[in-house]
């Protein structure tokens, strides 16, 4: 099995470990079997004049687990809490796992050498200022289902139904 | 799903097969490897488009195969954001996927007929129209033009509103037609009107780099306009001198950024702005030369009510109310004695701030080496008297000449990807026609009927029902026919549940809801067409720094969704000229007799003279296809004729599909960066230095304006300030960015924000539910004390994109008398614990 | 910021000590202590010694009593938070952390961290006190800018304070040897069992900024 395969597998167990924390946690009843005729699960069947009651807080996901990113370009999720993280012009926490030189201690994955690069493309020193506010971007996940699905494709999905090759 | 995706079981198979094949020490065949070859199968097609989401605009890049999207990134080539995007643009490509996409019309029904109590049932586009030509013809019968409307967007693309414009003022001859910019930025828009004359800002986002302070004055663009936030810290984080001062009444992610964190009391910043003002002539730092020049001072009319229905007791009270717009000269000395009362104590005392941070505030506007950059956005324009707070910023920025040159700026953000290009440009509000005419001046009308080839008089000479008093007039009974497109109004008007939902339900109305999901607003309605979005269809929007962009069609909308343009100019083959024109005025152009709106208004000779053809290769436009023409172009065209000449200069239709995008007014192929300097702006005349030609008098007008106290402020019964806002994550009513699982995980309902010792004071802590109760409704929500925004005591914050969390039925629809726009961020509410006491 | 060089710099508070120790010496008090002194130092002609013993032991026990009470009234957060530097300051950024507000309400108050629990340190923490005192008759950080400018020299030492005592006061509560790995989320096990279980860092290491808004980290080692 070459590596990008194996990587792929791996993403797919953590994304499936993912999907059973979320149905651990304790959803509303399901509201697309709801006899009401038409209504999103946004909302769910409460009458429009009605306000229904608030879904319990969720924790966010803390795992060091990837999820596979929808495109190469997507930036990746966080996969681990960040409440309480302080993200200012004093400090970034995040870099200090994520910075280059912090890498080797942290184990966490270095930022992408774009993170370098100025308004102009050209590369500094350091993470480049305007990329300094992390979040802008990077999203934690708290451990809840989606009430409304996605039918996106990946592209190598798109792929394999155009040449029927085997899927990675 | 149309595709399959990877199952558990083709996952195991696999692992299998590899562990096998690894523990034979064999190598599977390349074909069976993972890495597709050729480049034919591997070539993704990339083509360019704005962003859906907010003004600011960036520039995307869009992946294609096989007919879907398949990835978006930020657009290097793209001025703006120059690569980057926030997370929602990332997750650009994800948006048209939810999986409850609206695909086919839908019509309540009950036994087969329509019926207002009846369940939604598919139908054919046919049978919608013919629902629809009935309800619109019935309405038109009984209260002639004003019972037929349209609440649109600053979302519809530049033709769009410009066909709905067209349609419902040149067609049905009704001025029933705003947009949902209206709740956004018309405090602004009005804004630009009273002080320049002109609307839209003076700067760009240029200034941004050439600039040594910004101020943002109820703002939070760290969330709002996160891509405009990355060029503002990195201009604060790579020159140590610059400074920012975020202003606020509650503390959010911007103070993130903060030199100067300044929380204000609701409403209070206009004292804060007439002090600055203040202070700028008490020391001596008036720009005399400028002012002298440049500008003139108005007395503007006080006590102007709150936009409140005429019954109510604070507009009986109002002494101002009828005349909310008017103003009388006077003189600068006039000017320093009216403002002189609104000393540091005294803005101290009616703002909470203390007096030596308004002075450090009021140094970086008079401090003639630093330039300003202010920027603004709901906090200024959802608010009763948000006309004013915008003529104040610019009162100080023109009393120091800080204006119209790099990196000196008032600029007033948008939150719609098209609030400017569309609602405002194409002047889709009930009292505007394009290139900044308004519907009540004789000379803009006949020039609007001249381009448009009408007969005089088409046009009805008073304003339309605005945003607020549609909602109004339908409860009232008064306006029978409505078509909403491209927003979700019931989720987004205040005070939803009294003066929104009753009008939807009422039933001597009809309600036709255009939306590409099933949104609030879409399940009140009686009549739901599924629509195209995006780059499902060929569109243009205009962003906050007079920017218009481009994009083409990349993908089918599925089923029968269709775009909105489709939809109008499709339903305006309905209308006979006869069914909705009087006689007389058919007299005045014989030719019109007998014919559709259609063939009056699209397919006339000139809307339809470019032929499908003409459509750039490799790529689709469904609407050319269906209608025979190339009915954007026709559109945009004859729209550009409207402001070429007048200051609003457009580029020719083909440039823009190749440009990331040009700043208006285009002359002579070169865009405008900073308008009324001269050598800058080309409508600057010669000799003048700064020309504010916007007035006939070129000059800009400064007023003299009070601090007046808000509509509604907390008491005993309702002790809390509720403001309303947005996070990051999500976009206005969220009916995009919840449907993508990524986003909707981030930020999975709306809490309510508060103070810990507010909580602790209540008995309450972080994760209970309470109810938010006001005058008018309540939602039940979380609370929050630990999170991204922190509210001072006494005030909370509750995000408005959660549609299971209503909010808008808790606030107040007063608006600003002038903009008659929403205050969304100010009302009384309290706070109980939810009686139900669910965990 | 910009003037913290200067006004707060070792070389300048030494100097304003000495000035005050000068203005001391100025007092007339002097000679009345040294009388005093005196008394004290000559033995007792008046009381048996068994009676000196049981009234010094009795005294005592009520010196004892009322100094331990005063020294605990010192050392609770309200007497921390008397004071707006405390409150308006670290106290209103502690509210939305971990150690104020969690899923069992188990929450640290100031001198659970910030005063060592076992007698000679605390002792000595409180005599270091003294300068608290003093910054506080001197409006040291009485406003939430001097307070920020100070905030970087502040912390600095009680990370060094931490440093040196290998996190005493976070262990107070949290035992490494108590420690469920299986428990804790994948990063931070993995951090423990690396860094922690091995001796190679101690908590303040990592944790700094775990219940206070951190200043600017620029020079400090390991932040960016």
């Amino acid at each position: 099995m070459t590596s990008r395969a194996k990587l792929g597998l791996g993403g797919c167990a953590a994304a499936l470990a993912l999907l059973i924390v979320a149905l651990a946690i304790p959803q509303s009843p399901s509201l697309s079997e709801s006899p009401e005729p038409l209504h999103s699960n946004l909302r769910g069947p409460v009458p429009l004049n009605e306000e229904g009651p608030a879904h319990r807080m969720t924790p966010e996901v803390n795992t060091a687990d990837r999820e596979i990113r929808n495109y190469p370009e997507q930036p990746p999720l966080v996969p681990h809490r960040v409440d309480g993280y302080q993200l200012d012009r004093n400090v970034n926490k995040c870099l200090s796992c994520h910075a280059r030189s912090r890498t080797g201690e942290s184990q966490a994955p270095m930022l992408s050498i774009t993170h370098f690069m100025d308004r102009d493309g050209q590369f500094l020193a350091t993470v480049s200022p305007r990329r300094y506010f992390c979040t802008q971007c990077h999203v934690p996940q708290h451990a809840v289902k989606a009430p409304v699905g996605n039918t996106f494709v990946d592209v190598d999905t798109v792929l394999r139904n155009a040449t029927g090759k085997a899927p990675e | 799903m149309t595709e399959a995706t990877l199952d558990r079981r083709t996952i195991l198979k696999l692992q299998a097969a590899a562990t096998a094949a690894a523990a034979a020490g064999l190598q599977l065949p390349a074909s069976a490897t993972n890495l597709p070859t050729g480049v034919d199968a591997t070539q993704l097609t990339w083509s360019k488009a704005p962003c859906r989401f907010c003004g600011t605009g960036c520039g995307v890049m869009v992946a294609t195969k096989s007919g879907r999207v398949v990835a978006t990134h930020g657009d290097a080539k793209a001025e703006v954001n120059r690569g980057l995007n926030c997370v929602k643009g990332y997750f650009l490509s994800k948006i048209m996927y939810g999986e409850d996409r609206l695909t086919q019309p839908l019509l309540r029904k009950k036994n087969g007929k329509f019926d207002k109590n009846g369940d939604f049932t598919p139908v054919s586009w046919d049978e919608a129209f013919d629902i629809m030509e009935e309800k619109f013809k019935a309405a038109l019968q009984k209260h002639g033009p004003s019972g037929v409307g349209i609440f649109g967007s600053g979302q519809w693309t530049i033709w769009e509103g410009y066909a709905a414009s067209k349609l419902f003022k040149g067609g049905f001859r009704s001025n029933n037609i705003d947009p949902n910019a209206r709740h956004c930025m018309a405090s602004a828009a009005a804004g630009f009107m009273r002080t320049f004359g002109i609307d839209e800002p003076m700067g760009c986002y240029d200034d941004i780099e050439a600039t040594d302070a910004f101020v943002l004055w109820g703002s939070n663009m760290a969330e709002m306009h996160p891509i405009l936030w990355t060029r503002v810290a990195d201009r604060r984080l790579s020159a140590p001198h610059v400074k920012v001062a975020v202003l606020s009444t509650f503390e959010h992610r911007s103070f993130d950024l903060a030199d100067l964190p300044i929380v204000f009391k609701p409403q209070s910043d206009l004292a804060l702005l007439n002090a600055i003002a203040n202070h700028i002539i008490q020391t001596g730092r008036v720009n005399k030369d400028f002012v002298d020049r440049h500008t003139l001072f108005k007395r503007g009319q006080a006590d102007i009510g709150y936009g409140l229905r005429p019954e109510h007791p604070l507009q009986q009270r109002a002494s101002g109310k009828d005349k909310p717009n008017d103003a009388t000269d006077m003189s600068f000395d006039d000017f320093a004695q009216f403002v002189s009362e609104y000393t540091f104590e005294k803005a101290a005392e009616i703002s909470g701030v203390e007096a030596r941070h308004i002075e450090q505030l009021a140094e970086l506007y008079a401090d003639p080496k630093t330039k300003v950059v202010s920027f603004w956005t709901m906090g200024f324009n959802q608010h009763t008297r948000g006309v004013w707070a915008n003529n104040l910023v610019y009162n100080i920025h023109l009393l120091t000449g800080k204006i119209s040159e790099p990196g000196n700026s008032p600029f007033s953000l948008t939150g719609q990807p098209s609030a400017c290009g569309t609602a405002r440009e194409v002047g889709t509000f009930s009292h505007r026609l394009p290139a900044d005419m308004v519907v009540t001046n004789k000379e803009h009308r006949a020039k609007t009927e001249k381009i448009w080839n009408l007969p005089e008089g088409t046009i009805p000479d008073k304003p339309g029902y605005h945003a607020v008093l549609q909602n109004r007039m339908l409860k009232d009974g008064k306006l029978n026919a409505y078509w909403v497109q491209v927003n979700n109004n019931l989720q987004a008007a205040a005070n939803c549940n009294e003066e929104t939902l009753p009008g939807y339900r009422n039933p001597d109305n009809f309600v036709v809801v255009s939306d590409v999901y099933p949104t609030v607003t879409a399940l009140a309605a009686d009549l739901i067409l599924p629509t195209a979005m995006w780059v499902e269809k060929e569109g243009a929007y205009g962003n906050a720094e007079r920017r218009t962009h481009f994009w083409h069609q990349l993908v089918k909308p599925p089923g029968e969704a269709r775009s909105d343009v489709w939809q109008l100019v499709e339903f305006s083959k309905r209308f006979k000229i006869e069914d909705v024109w009087p006689a007389d005025l058919i007299k005045k152009k014989p030719d019109t007799a007998g014919k559709t709106l259609y063939e009056v208004l699209f397919r006339n000779g000139k809307v339809d003279k470019f032929a499908p053809t003409e459509v750039e290769a490799g790529y689709d436009n469904d609407e050319a296809a269906h209608f025979g023409f190339y009915l954007q172009k026709g559109l945009f065209e004859e729209y550009a004729e409207f402001g070429r000449g007048h200051g609003h200069d457009l580029a020719p239709f083909d440039t823009y599909h190749q440009v990331r995008g040009l700043r208006w007014p285009v002359v002579d192929g070169k865009e405008t960066r900073w308008r009324f300097r001269e050598g800058l702006d080309p409508y600057a005349k010669p000799g003048t230095g700064v020309d504010f030609y916007g007035h006939a008098d070129g000059k800009a007008w400064i007023y003299a304006l009070p601090y007046e106290p808000a509509a509604e402020s907390p008491d005993t019964d309702f002790p809390f300030w509720l403001t309303t806002g947005r996070v990051l994550e999500h976009w206005h009513s969220g009916s995009m960015t919840r449907r993508v699982p990524e986003l909707y995980r981030a930020v999975p309902e709306a809490l309510c924000y508060m103070n810990p010792d507010d909580a602790a004071e209540m008995n309450l802590r972080r994760g209970q539910e309470i109810r938010v109760t006001s005058r008018r409704g309540y939602i039940r929500a979380r609370i929050e004390v630990s999170g991204r925004n922190k509210p001072p005591r006494g005030v909370i914050f509750v995000p408005w994109f959660d549609e299971s969390k209503l909010i808008n039925k808790v606030t107040l629809d007063a608006t600003d008398p002038i903009s008659l726009q929403t205050d969304y961020k100010k009302c009384a509410v309290r706070i109980e614990r939810s009686e139900e006491g669910s965990i | 910021m910009m003037n913290s060089g200067t006004r707060f710099s070792p070389a300048a508070i030494k100097g304003r000590i000495a000035r005050a120790r000068v203005r001391l010496a100025a007092f007339p008090w002097r000679e009345r202590a040294l009388e005093y002194w005196n008394v004290l130092t000559t033995p007792s002609t008046a009381y048996s010694l068994g009676f000196l013993i049981i009234a010094g032991f009795l005294a005592g026990i009520l010196f004892w009593g009322g100094f331990n009470t005063a020294l605990e009234a010192t050392n609770t957060e309200k007497f921390c938070t008397s004071c707006h530097e405390m409150r308006d300051n670290v106290f209103a950024e502690l509210k939305s952390t971990i150690h104020y507000s969690n899923r069992s309400g188990v929450r640290a108050t100031c001198p659970d961290c910030h005063v060592p629990h076992n007698w000679t340190d605390k002792i000595a923490r409180k005599m270091q006190a003294s300068k608290e005192v003093w910054g506080k008759i001197f409006g040291t950080i009485d406003t939430r800018e001097k307070f920020l400018d100070k905030r970087l020299e502040l912390a600095a030492h009680e990370w060094l304070r931490l440093k040196s005592n290998d996190s005493l006061e976070c262990r107070n509560c949290h035992s490494a040897q108590s420690m469920d790995v299986a428990r804790q989320s994948p990063r931070a096990a993995s951090a423990h069992e690396r860094y922690l279980f091995t001796g190679q860092k101690t908590c303040i290491d990592c944790h700094k900024g775990i219940a206070h808004k951190l200043p600017d980290m620029a020079s400090v080692p390991g932040w960016q």
